[in-house]
């Protein structure tokens, strides 16, 4: 077992599915050379070479329609976007090509791919640095979508990306890039696609979350902890298909169920995991489910006191737990 | 461009530059594509299938010429008149009108819109309806090639509407990096649904374009099978040789409307008839029969045997079923993952 940080753990995922598979390549902007702008991909062209670490051209239409076009001919690319706020020219290919071929040839031809996306706030990125625009993604059958918030995990799911049969988009989250280390085994492992984790177990109400969002609910649950509020916390980890189970389990053991999502509310994957809920399991329910979620204002607006203003945190989903426990 | 003026001389094999066996393929591809073509928007008309049909008429040889001779593994990144391309790459016609039929025995279970054929077997990509999107998959799956270091090649069709597209622009400029093995062939017909090529670029020949992104760009007669099939065969060897794309722009026009819904009542019907003379079959018919590799007698019986060969699929399709309607729920994602199934 050894340390690492969560862009450790997908630069060595990056550098083990290379090794392991050579139709696996990568292809984004600043990546070879330069080893990528947060240096996910530091050292990668000088073993790989330039053939299979590609510096793209500023053309993320390409990167993804181009990425779309290698894996229907056997190879396995991993694509880079290098911030999520820059991925809309991707997303005609990305929706009509990447998410709809397997379905519109009848199954003849797959897209075997995985997107990274760099993603997310808290970072002083202000409105094009911070963006996750996980909902647009989300929403989109064909796709599959993952958002790890531990180096294991951010491993474990970059690996079982690579070696699916389906597209994957790979939200990345530059916050928790170099902010937390785990230990992981040296070994190599996998972690199961469509499967939450359960962080912490509870009794008392149900908090689900994915993303750095896991980080600020875990300190939202040991401060409500000393107050006798014991909170059951699901790290969604893949979005799309979400790990319902998993979920409604949790809401019928607790009757309660908090959800925390980092971006605007408004057609958020927060929005889609209540109504399941209310759909589903609402006869176990002891109040109405409530979201934490980003503002509904435009992600991030930049000033330090407004980034601040935006996001969910600790004390907000603490005041959101306290007030559905006192329904 | 070199456009043939007619002459009364007839023309030896030796100048044609193509063999006997080449020229009756050439042709017997592009009558069999225009007369499956022509029965297709019949039997839409006739109300045999839904949707809508886009006829390739009078655009064949932009598609008969440059596909023959490709191999099952080269790969044909279509737009939704490359019925010809289907046809020349071997696609069985039977699935060519199950496609257009959306019935059971179509490879792609009736998932997509008529006239977008894709067939895996021959490299034919199923293509989006979104414009220029198979350019951009297709030079994809040139990159996919070239890291293989294999001397497959590509073949992206698309209309002169289609290069005003951003993402047109990143293919092919991705390609010039790159020198990939791919062939870009763009039928000019003139008209993007209603918007004249006049209104789609500042440019009068579409071909121009190439020399932005550093590889050859050539504007031919896009009627004159010979002319699309050398054309293609020489920027094709270049591609497979590693020495990188090229654009060729065929000249043409689609004697039909957009599709089958759309009158075409923004064209001038002057325009049309000059273009009927320039005919593709009957100029290739005409080459043949001066060169005698084809008479009256040989037409009558080939024109015979295709129509037979496309009524027989025809005869398939019709009494082939609809697939169930639960097909809807296969082939979102790999069996790994169920999609949710409507409750009511």
């Amino acid at each position: 077992m050894k340390k690492v940080t969560y862009i450790e753990a997908i630069t060595q995922a990056l550098y083990e599915e290379m090794e392991r598979d050579e139709r696996v390549f990568l292809i984004g902007q600043d990546i070879g050379l330069y080893g990528g702008v947060f240096k996910a991909t530091k050292g990668l062209m000088d073993r790989f070479g330039a053939e299979r670490v590609i510096d793209s051209p500023i053309s993320e239409v390409y990167i993804a329609g181009g990425s779309v076009g290698a894996a229907l001919v056997g190879m396995r690319p991993v694509a880079e976007i290098q911030f999520a706020d820059f991925i809309t020219p991707s997303m005609d290919q990305i929706i009509q090509q990447m998410a709809k071929m397997r379905y519109r040839s009848g199954g003849a031809w797959t897209c075997p791919m995985t997107i990274r996306v760099c993603c997310g706030g808290e970072v002083g990125g202000g409105l094009y640095h911070s963006q996750i625009n996980e909902q647009w993604f989300f929403s989109q059958p064909g796709l599959v979508v993952v958002m790890p918030s531990t180096p294991y995990d951010a491993k474990g799911l970059l690996k079982a990306a690579v070696r699916g049969e389906d597209p994957v988009i790979y939200f990345e989250h530059k916050r928790l890039y170099r902010s937390i280390k785990e230990e992981i085994p040296e070994d190599d492992f996998v972690v199961p696609v469509g499967k939450a984790a359960v962080r912490k177990e509870g009794k008392d109400i149900t908090i689900v979350a994915y993303g750095l969002m896991c980080h600020k609910a875990l300190e939202a649950v040991a401060m409500l902890e000393k107050d006798g509020i014991s909170c059951e916390l699901i790290d969604m980890r893949t979005l799309r298909p979400w790990d319902r189970e998993t979920v409604f389990e949790s809401v019928k053991k607790t009757s309660r169920a908090v959800l925390v999502q980092e971006n605007s509310k408004t057609g958020g994957v927060m929005a889609e995991v209540s109504a399941s809920i209310t759909e589903d399991v609402f006869d176990y329910l002891d109040a109405p489910v409530s979201r934490v979620c980003g503002l509904d204002v435009p992600m991030l607006p930049f000033a330090p006191p407004m980034e601040h203003f935006f996001l969910p945190n600790a004390e907000k989903i603490v005041r959101a737990v306290r007030k559905v426990m006192e329904y | 461009m070199t456009e043939q003026k007619p002459t009364n001389k007839k023309p030896s094999l030796k100048q044609v530059g193509l063999s006997e066996t080449v020229l009756w393929d050439l042709y017997t591809n592009l009558l069999k594509t225009r007369l499956l073509d022509e029965r297709l928007r019949k039997l839409f008309r006739q109300g045999r299938f839904a949707g809508t049909y886009f006829s390739a008429v009078g655009q064949e040889a932009t598609t008969v010429g440059p596909t023959y001779g490709l191999r099952d593994e080269d790969i044909i990144a279509p737009s939704h008149r490359e019925i010809g391309a289907n046809v020349t790459k071997g696609v069985p016609l039977e699935l060519i009108v199950a496609q257009v039929y959306a019935r059971r025995n179509s490879p792609d279970k009736g998932k997509s819109h008529p006239c977008h054929y894709g067939y895996r077997p021959k490299g034919v990509i199923s293509p989006a309806s979104t414009l220029a999107g198979q350019t951009i998959v297709g030079t994809g799956c040139a990159m996919g090639f070239k890291i293989q270091k294999k001397d497959n090649v590509v073949l992206a069709f698309f209309g002169e509407g289609s290069t005003s597209r951003g993402g047109w622009h990143e293919a092919l400029n991705y390609a010039g990096i790159h020198k990939l093995p791919i062939v870009y062939i763009c039928q000019n017909n003139l008209w993007a649904e209603s918007v004249p090529a006049t209104l789609q670029a500042g440019i009068k020949d579409f071909a121009d374009r190439a020399k932005a992104y550093g590889f050859p760009g050539v504007t031919i007669d896009g009627n004159d099978i010979v002319q699309t099939h050398k054309t293609a065969a020489e920027a094709i060897a270049r591609a497979r040789a590693g020495e990188g794309p090229t654009l060729i722009e065929c000249k043409t026009y689609r004697w039909y409307g957009h599709s089958e819904i759309d009158p075409a009542d923004y064209r001038q019907t002057e325009e049309l008839e000059n273009w009927k003379k320039k005919d593709p079959v009957i100029r290739a018919e005409k080459l043949l029969l001066d060169l005698e590799i084809l008479n009256t007698a040989k037409r009558e019986a080939l024109v015979e045997n295709l129509d037979q060969e496309i009524e027989a699929a025809v005869q398939v399709c019709e009494k082939e079923k609809y697939v169930e309607p639960e097909e809807a729920y296969n082939d979102v994602y790999s069996e790994r993952f169920p999609v949710l199934k409507d409750e009511y």
